[in-house]
């Protein structure tokens, strides 16, 4: 009996000598003796190679901080508010998710940065649009994506169709493919995102002012319906119509039962002349055919040229949570991350757009037909982002083009919209 | 429906007689026991290791579920978004839900899609059991081909179904000339429910055909041996015999299939994530939006009424099974 209550009494404490040193491992873990350790949040899978390489360039720089970059993504942020732990510093879409740790005051004010000073003043209002914290810039743009229609050059040229500047030359240069035998669009309808993405945001953004629009509704709060000075089933009727004019005539056979993935595919074997697709659908176009020569242009919804505009997203925001520990080291980097050669490496290898004013111009081919757009800030934000996430707008847009009536649709979208204003 | 009565009254007995002979064998012998017979047994003292047993799930129970429910139900009276500030406002979300049309809608779905589906797999189910414990060939491969879909992941089978519903029927029917196969069932806003509702039977029959195949092997060989004799055909002897003598796991599969699809998830996300249009939006994907829409506090009330449809439709399933075991 003693024998054995002996043994025990040696295996509970081997257990506990174990434990202790298991602690210790893991906490010698964390981090570089003598090194500020900091979390850089980055999910953006296409450019995880390059960021990882930046990083590590930055750590061997200098001798004070220790950057780790965690890639687990959204959602894992999201939780890591909740638990008071987010991110030291993080680079993330820019959009409704994000606006709700602005709006709540999450976020640190980045106004003192050097970063800061040399944003361009019309994107400003862009980030407003989602929000902000009375007396905080709390988010500073990084990378700016722009979209609007892809098109196959070789289509256009082997049937002498110039880029369309109106409304009246975009629907005579669908007839003249057609009449040849060509698809006009490529379209993916079975993923809701795409129509939101492209078809929706691209006609109602070429016709309408999202910001004043937006600024209007969110004054009219629980009034907005058929009687407001704005409303989805007023101001959006029209590009709609339009939009399912495009949807109806001028798109592939089967578009309702193919997702994005078979829209490259097809895109790629030249199964249509245009594809309403964000300039991530290139590298996707290029694994398929990599010297496909394709080009952009902003869909014209007017008859207007003057009209013109492309579809942006702030596609990466630097933002510091007010909750780290580490804010000067995450300061320090992300001025690092400004640094033009930096910041223009990242978006030239990404076809994304400069937020600085001493941005470099984007010159790849795929996108320049954007270019002059973006530097007059000839830009809007798509509305189906704009939206509140919990208003299932993409479901809406998909309803819209699989023939629902589009009147009582956007009179759902009105009444949803006055609905949350009631409870918020 | 003897049988199952049967069956449950002698399991609870025997373990009730296992507990107390485990419990009073140092005390008392087994003859005084029996003579002292119930209010005896209910003041002796309960043996600490069932309470060792009950504790580490009962804590565990208490922080996972109801610490976690009763804190969402907190702030289903605020405007939290999971996050950062927030304030107290009443009522406000349950007045907003009841005029939303979404929501609505999603219990409609999600309630109407339960019954279709609990009615087809029950159907099924049945059927195949009665095939299968026949007396044919190959009966043990084939009992383990239908229990296949039970073992695979309802988000792979959904994405396979997804592909099959969206490439394989539509080329098949444009080689066919069938022009309504042409677009896929998913796509039509009025018949992706039936895709919905097809894929989830499939994933669910064998569930409810393992519980079907072990009440029918139940049956004992004679009543059918006295119904042949008598004169009842194949088709009288199933439905005067064995249904009836099934019922029990009729209840069973019929209760234990709906409370399910009333969660229904995962096959919807990878079928139609709620498409076309919002057409196949059921209650927990609503509620799930919300929490990654920002909108944490409104998806909780509508979890809560959630909570309280459920215990409502429990207490009901509770009543009749209460019913049938006292038959």
């Amino acid at each position: 009996m003693e024998s054995v209550k002996a043994t025990r009494r040696k295996r509970l404490a081997a257990m506990v000598l174990g434990l202790a040193l298991l602690a210790g491992l893991l906490s010698g873990c964390t981090g570089t003796p003598g090194k500020e350790t900091i979390r850089f949040t980055f999910s953006k899978r296409e450019a995880i190679g390059f960021m990882t390489k930046l990083v590590a360039d930055y750590n061997a720089s200098q001798d004070r901080t220790e950057v780790v970059l965690d890639t687990s993504g959204v959602d894992v942020v999201s939780a890591s508010f909740v638990r008071g732990n987010p991110p030291d510093v993080a680079l993330a879409n820019y959009n409704m998710e994000t606006s709700r740790f602005v709006q709540r005051g999450a976020l640190s004010d980045l106004s003192g940065t050097e970063a800061a000073g040399r944003i361009r003043g019309d994107l400003q209002p862009l980030m407003d649009q989602y929000g902000s914290y009375p007396g905080r810039t709390s988010a500073l743009p990084y990378s700016v994506m722009a979209s609007s229609v892809i098109y196959n050059k070789e289509i256009f040229a082997a049937h002498n169709i110039a880029v369309p500047k109106t409304w009246s030359e975009l629907i005579a240069a669908c007839e003249a493919l057609k009449a040849v035998g060509v698809t006009p669009f490529y379209a993916t309808w079975k993923d809701d995102w795409t129509i939101a993405q492209g078809w929706f945001d691209y006609s109602v953004g070429g016709q309408v002012d999202t910001i004043d629009f937006f600024k209007k509704l969110a004054a009219e709060g629980t009034r907005v319906g058929p009687d407001s000075s704005a409303s989805f089933q007023k101001d959006f009727d029209q590009p709609v119509g339009k939009m399912l004019t495009l949807a109806q005539n001028y798109v592939n056979k089967d578009a309702a039962s193919r997702a994005y993935g078979d829209g490259n595919l097809a895109f790629s074997q030249g199964k249509a002349a245009m594809y309403l697709q964000g300039p991530w659908a290139f590298s996707e176009i290029a694994k398929t055919a990599p010297g496909m020569e394709l080009g952009t242009f902003p869909l014209p919804m007017t008859e207007d040229p003057q009209d013109l505009r492309v579809r942006v997203n702030v596609d990466l925001a630097a933002w510091i949570p007010e909750a780290s520990q580490h804010k000067e080291a995450a300061r320090e980097f992300l001025e690092y991350l400004y640094r033009p050669e930096v910041i223009d490496a990242y978006n030239a290898s990404q076809l994304g757009f400069g937020p600085t004013k001493d941005s470099a111009k984007a010159t790849d081919p795929r996108v320049a037909g954007m270019a002059e757009y973006y530097e007059q800030s000839r830009v809007y934000q798509g509305p189906s982002v704009l939206v509140p996430r919990t208003i299932p707008i993409m479901n809406y847009t998909q309803a819209i083009v699989f023939g629902a009536s589009p009147a009582s649709t956007l009179r759902t979208l009105d009444a949803d919209w006055a609905r949350l204003a009631f409870r918020q | 429906m003897s049988s199952i009565s049967t069956s449950s009254t002698s399991s609870t007995s025997s373990t009730s007689s296992a507990s107390s002979t485990s419990s009073t064998s140092a005390t008392s012998s087994p003859a005084s026991q029996r003579k002292a017979g119930r209010p005896l047994r209910s003041r002796r003292r309960v043996e600490p290791i069932f309470y060792f047993f009950l504790v580490p799930s009962l804590v565990l129970f208490t922080l996972a579920i109801t610490v976690p429910g009763i804190i969402g139900i907190f702030f289903s009276f605020t405007d939290s978004i999971g996050i950062g500030d927030w304030d107290l406002i009443g009522i406000t979300n349950y007045i907003a839900i009841f005029s939303d049309p979404a929501i609505l809608q999603s219990y409609l779905f999600t309630f109407g899609f339960s019954i279709v589906t609990v009615i087809a797999v029950n159907l099924v189910a049945f059927l195949l059991a009665v095939g299968l414990t026949a007396r044919i060939r190959m009966k043990t491969a084939l009992r383990t081909v239908f229990v296949i879909p039970m073992v695979v992941s309802g988000i792979i089978i959904a994405y396979v179904f997804n592909f099959l519903f969206s490439n394989s029927l539509p080329a098949a029917g444009a080689a066919a000339g069938i022009p309504w196969l042409e677009n896929s069932l998913l796509a039509n806003p009025d018949l992706a429910w039936i895709a919905v509702v097809l894929v989830t039977a499939w994933q669910a029959v064998p569930g409810a055909l393992l519980i079907y195949i072990a009440g029918l092997l139940a049956v004992p060989e004679d009543v059918y041996e006295a119904a042949g004799i008598d004169g009842a055909g194949k088709f009288q002897q199933l439905t005067k015999i064995t249904l009836p003598l099934v019922a029990g796991y009729v209840v069973i599969n019929v209760i234990l299939g709906f409370k399910g699809f009333l969660n229904a998830f995962d096959i919807i996300v990878g079928l139609t994530n709620g498409g076309p249009g919002t057409s196949t939006r059921s209650i927990a994907m609503t509620v799930i939006a919300g929490f990654n829409g920002g909108d944490y506090a409104y998806q909780m009330a509508n979890a809560t009424i959630f909570f309280v449809v459920a215990i409502l439709i429990s207490l009901l399933q509770l009543s009749l099974t209460r019913g049938r075991n006292a038959l």
